[in-house]
């Protein structure tokens, strides 16, 4: 008696040779064709398909087939680490045969036939062999060197993407957007002018936040005038991993969106291939949103590790089997008299051969081990290069166009600035002496901002470089992430902190992975300006007094920087944009609301907040803190942001008791400038850390004390901070954050 | 048999030693002398059995190419029979064999694109005499990367972009290509390189600058003589001087056209990609290189290592054991 459970789990192992069996026998009995045609010759009546375009396309899908065959037989022996397939994708070989290698593509994981169509395009690409090696996570893989089986290339124009769930659907947007932006701004770009950006996903996907935003901002965008060619590829599978999707639910939400041309692509070879060809050349000549609808199938699960028997019956397997599209276009092939079925094997047998063979050699390849080597691309910085960049600034007469007569930094005594007017001004120098630079985000144009912050930008410079954008903080950051990688330097602003945490992955997985899964080959430079920090006395409640910044500092390679004063912003926010330009750097300017006007330090009117603008050139990098009352050796206290006045009136307090204590301004919130603070602690001995963030969200006091403590630092120590909640609105905001009077207690503690 | 990659040398390749070595009474033999003789040109059967080696005579292009065609299409049939060839390529000249080797063109039309290449060139040098082409290694005797020979080539070709060219890029070798001016600076600026054979940089006998845009003439007239020149697709995967593959059953014939005529004279030839992508992409067992000489050994050996490929990684492994076997030239 069999055992039917057994029989089902080894049908199930066995579904990869089945489906390849079900080709060789296809091709094994397959009738002669009674006339094979020319290579020149069209497939049929009706399309410029010819017959050797349709045998590349069928190489293409047999080899890309031959690749997932090959890993899972890697699996088996532990040799691959990836086993997520595009068998039953292979149809998206017809979209990459006939995009451009200068139209950017954004790619889901199941686009291996793309791939190996569109590198047939350029000589001296190695598809298969570098496929192999992602497979099997070798640091010789050319575009994520080992850290992520990805597809990618930069002579492919294709940036590696990690996404799974659409979260690369903002930037796709984004750089189409700003491909013509480019060209409006008198910009040149290495892509043509009228090249398309493609970016596919999954059916699964377009229930996906990120879908949704991105397909509505390039709506949104074509709407407003601006030319948006992007040309989104559903590949519709029908499924989720296990979860079915409904009938037509891709086609009944987009086919008759406006401002979205829809294609739906299916049936044979070359029908779908006169269905692409339409889709992309309406994309590139409208230079609209087009979405592409292609009907594929999955084979063989999810991965490797997909059980589909635990939801799926045999009887379905089978079905989806049948339509194995390589299946499929062997058939029509022979039926068209495109090749005969012979051919068609030796391609197969072939491929199958040279597939096997070139895993052996990926197998030998060396892997990542080295920590060291791992990180290197994460967040590069030469400081000295930097410098120099920063110190490059355009000539005063450039920079009086912009201003007007008077330079900031000529404005002198009654004349001092607000940290507002500091932010402004600095920007103001970045838009002069970057003529990539463009500064983005809701308010931000016509209004000035919300605190007038970026007040006449758009005046200055035009509305093509200042421009307000939908109320969507992942548009946003999407948009500044396209824009970066076709070359631009996008300055995005999110109007406030607690607004960020909604597209916090258009940060983590998006933009600050690029560098890293690219080995440094694709970067997207940005500097976030983020409106943040409490203290607006009491009002706005907590989404405009956010004080969680935890979340940042959990990104990897991000560099977060928060100012207090005026002149130092304008040199923190020179020094991230010189990052940008040389290293390609993402980081986040977070900016103290509650001190973009003050003006007052001590006492009311002093002016004490106010300040000259730094001289040109001069700028402030990771690693360079603030210290006021050097002289000072009492005590020294850690703070940042609003923490800093509040140290310093604190510190002008506990003075007249003959208590001297010297303030460090962290500047740098990640990375953190450990090294600065345990030269001055140890100057010092007592150290008490003013955090102004929630007690255990922002982490600077546990990660300053931890930092001295393991650096061998032994006087004392403590921290105070703000309590673990949202803010309330009115006066109970200033019972749970940080005052004057819980540093001015906490040092007379530390220094009792 | 062995799954093999296939190679045919560029025309440095016929010497001294090759001398005798083509097969007189072959029928491909008797067929070239024909079809010299339409062009009133030298029988090849009794240039190569001169008794002494005249680089005036033997080098001259008109002679020294079909020369080594004849050769390298004889070794690149022998080769088909013997081994499993996965795909097929070539060095410069060899190009042509390696079209007509894979099956992208005839004997007959392989021989006559060779025969009138060499003619055009011939009459193009006569026209506007001058320039050449010039060899330099950019690794060390042990094969490693010597970044500062690089970096001299980088220079040499940055500071003088209207007369010196990138030609070949030829494994451990940069072959520069340029007008005499051109030349003669490039021999005094490029540091001298001795090694216990040869002093680089290394003047080619009788080469114009090939694969330069100055080979501009020679294309525009090589698009009209050899216009009728019958190109098909390859019989097996054949892999041009940019590293592209033409498969088969997909291959355009006019695509290989103008590759031949056109990208192919005028820009520079990059072997090095070219063996890249058949390692990569095909994996074979050996690096079989056809006849005539063994000029082209070095260069893959330097391209084997460089790749790491079967974990090959030094000039040293090359010779021991197995790694001995893995490049097989046919002549010697």
């Amino acid at each position: 008696m069999t055992n039917p459970d057994l029989q089902r789990s080894v049908s199930s192992l066995n579904r990869v040779e089945i489906v390849e069996r079900n080709l060789d026998e296809y091709l094994e009995n397959a009738p002669q064709p009674i006339r094979t045609l020319e290579g020149h010759e069209p497939v049929r009546e009706g399309t410029r398909l010819t017959a050797r375009e349709a045998i590349a396309i069928f190489e293409d899908q047999v080899l890309s087939r031959q690749i997932d065959v090959a890993a899972r037989e890697l699996k088996k022996t532990g040799r691959s680490y990836y086993t997520i397939s595009s068998a039953g994708h292979e149809q998206n070989a017809v979209v990459g045969s006939l995009l451009r290698p200068t139209d950017p593509c954004f790619l889901h994981y199941r686009s291996g036939a793309f791939m190996m169509a569109r590198a047939r395009q350029c000589g001296g690409t190695t598809p298969l062999f570098d496929t192999l090696l992602g497979l099997v996570a070798s640091a010789e893989e050319p575009i994520a060197g080992g850290r992520h089986k990805v597809w990618g290339n930069r002579r492919l124009w294709v940036p590696p993407q990690t996404s799974t769930i659409a979260s690369h659907v903002p930037k796709a947007v984004g750089a189409a957007f700003a491909l013509a932006r480019v060209r409006r701004m008198g910009l040149s770009s290495a892509l043509p002018s009228d090249a398309v950006v493609l970016c596919s996903f999954g059916d699964a996907s377009i229930n996906h936040a990120t879908a949704m935003a991105g397909i509505n901002s390039a709506r949104y965008a074509v709407r407003h005038g601006n030319p948006t060619p992007v040309l989104f590829l559903c590949e519709d599978n029908k499924r989720g991993i296990s979860v079915d999707t409904p009938r037509r639910w891709v086609s009944d939400f987009y086919e008759n969106m406006r401002h979205l041309h829809y294609f739906l692509a299916e049936g044979d070879l070359d029908s779908i291939w006169e269905t692409v060809r339409l889709a992309i050349h309406t994309c590139r000549t409208s230079k609209s949103p087009t979405f592409l609808h292609l009907k594929c199938q999955r084979l063989w699960g999810h991965a490797g590790s997909d059980q589909e028997l635990s939801y799926r019956s045999m009887e379905e397997i089978e079905e989806v089997e049948a339509r194995d599209p390589v299946l499929a276009n062997a058939r029509r092939l022979v039926d068209l008299g495109v090749a005969e079925p012979a051919t068609l094997r030796g391609i197969v047998e072939t491929t199958r051969e040279r597939v096997r063979a070139a895993a052996e050699e990926a197998c030998r390849r060396p892997k990542l081990t080295d920590a060291k080597t791992i990180v290197a691309p994460l967040a590069p910085f030469d400081r000295e290069a930097c410098r120099a960049e920063a110190e490059n600034v355009a000539a005063p007469e450039k920079r009086r166009r912009a201003f007007g007569k008077e330079l900031p930094e000529e404005v002198r005594s009654d004349g001092r600035r607000t940290l507002a007017a500091q932010i402004n001004a600095a920007l103001t120098d970045v838009l002069v002496q970057h003529p990539e630079a463009v500064v983005l985000g809701e308010d931000v144009g016509k209004k000035g901002g919300v605190y007038g912050v970026t007040a006449r930008l758009q005046q200055r410079f035009g509305s093509a470089r200042v421009f307000d954008t939908l109320l969507d903080e992942t548009t946003i950051l999407g948009v500044a992430q396209g824009a970066g990688q076709v070359g631009l330097l996008p300055i995005p602003e999110i109007q406030y902190l607690a607004y960020v945490h909604n597209a916090l992955d258009q940060l983590r997985g998006e933009a600050c992975s690029l560098a890293f899964f690219s080995q440094g080959q694709f970067t997207n430079p940005m500097v976030v300006r983020i409106a943040g920090f409490a203290y607006q006395k009491g009002f706005g409640g907590h989404f405009h007094n956010d004080n969680s910044i935890g979340a940042l500092r959990d990104i990897p390679g991000l560099v977060v920087a928060a100012p207090a004063r005026g002149d130092d912003a304008a040199r923190m926010l020179r020094g991230l944009v010189a990052m940008a330009a040389t290293h390609g750097q993402v980081s986040c300017f977070l900016e103290p609301i509650a001190l973009y006007h003050e003006r007052d330090l001590y006492e009311p009117d002093d002016d004490g907040w106010l300040c000259d603008y730094p001289a040109p050139g001069e700028a402030l990098f990771p690693g360079e803190v603030g210290v006021y009352g050097t002289e000072n050796d009492d005590v020294l206290v850690v703070t940042y942001a609003n923490g800093l006045r509040l140290a310093l009136r604190a510190a002008r307090r506990l003075e007249a008791e003959g208590l001297r204590a010297r303030v460090l301004d962290l500047r740098w919130l990640n990375p953190l400038p450990g090294e600065a603070v345990r030269e001055h602690a140890a100057q010092c001995g007592r150290v008490l850390v003013a955090d102004e963030c929630r007690a255990t969200g922002g982490g600077i006091a546990d990660a300053v004390l931890a930092d001295l403590l393991e650096h061998g630092f032994e006087g004392r120590a403590r921290s105070v901070r703000s309590l673990d909640t949202y803010v309330p609105l009115g006066p109970g905001a200033e019972a749970v954050l940080l005052s004057e009077d819980d540093i001015v207690g906490a040092l007379r503690s530390v220094c009792s | 048999m062995k799954r093999v990659a296939l190679f045919c040398p560029g025309r440095g390749s016929y010497t001294e030693p090759s001398l005798g070595t083509l097969p007189e009474d072959h029928f491909l033999v008797r067929r070239a002398d024909e079809i010299r003789e339409e062009f009133g040109l030298p029988s090849l059967v009794e240039l190569d059995a001169e008794n002494k080696f005249s680089a005036s005579l033997h080098l001259r292009p008109s002679n020294v190419s079909p020369l080594t065609y004849v050769i390298s299409y004889i070794d690149g049939a022998l080769a088909l029979g013997e081994h499993r060839v996965v795909c097929v390529g070539g060095n410069s000249l060899g190009w042509y064999s390696a079209l007509a080797v894979s099956g992208a063109l005839s004997f007959e039309e392989g021989f006559r694109l060779v025969q009138e290449m060499a003619i055009l060139q011939q009459e193009h040098e006569d026209q506007a005499p001058g320039g050449g082409q010039v060899v330099y290694p950019v690794v060390d005797e042990e094969w490693r990367p010597d970044p500062a020979r690089r970096a001299a080539v980088d220079a040499a070709l940055e500071a003088r972009p209207d007369d010196l060219f990138p030609s070949v890029h030829l494994g451990g070798y940069e072959v520069l290509a340029g007008t005499e001016e051109g030349l003669t600076w490039l021999n005094e600026h490029l540091p001298q390189v001795k090694t216990s054979t040869r002093t680089y940089p290394l003047r080619l006998f009788k080469h114009g600058p090939y694969h330069t845009q100055l080979q501009g003439p020679v294309s525009e007239e090589a698009f009209e003589r050899l216009a009728s020149l019958d190109f098909r697709a390859p019989k097996v995967p054949l892999i041009d001087g940019a590293g592209r593959q033409y498969l088969p059953h997909s291959a355009d014939p006019d695509e290989l056209r103008v590759y031949t005529l056109g990208e192919q004279v005028v820009c520079p030839y990059d072997f090095t990609t070219s063996v890249r992508v058949a390692l990569r992409e095909y994996a074979p067992e050996r690096l079989v290189l056809t006849g005539p000489g063994n000029t082209l050994g070095g260069a893959c050996g330097q391209i084997v290592v460089a790749e790491g490929y079967r974990d090959l990684h030094t000039r040293a492994a090359l010779t021991e054991g197995e790694g001995a076997e893995f490049i097989l030239s046919m002549r010697r």
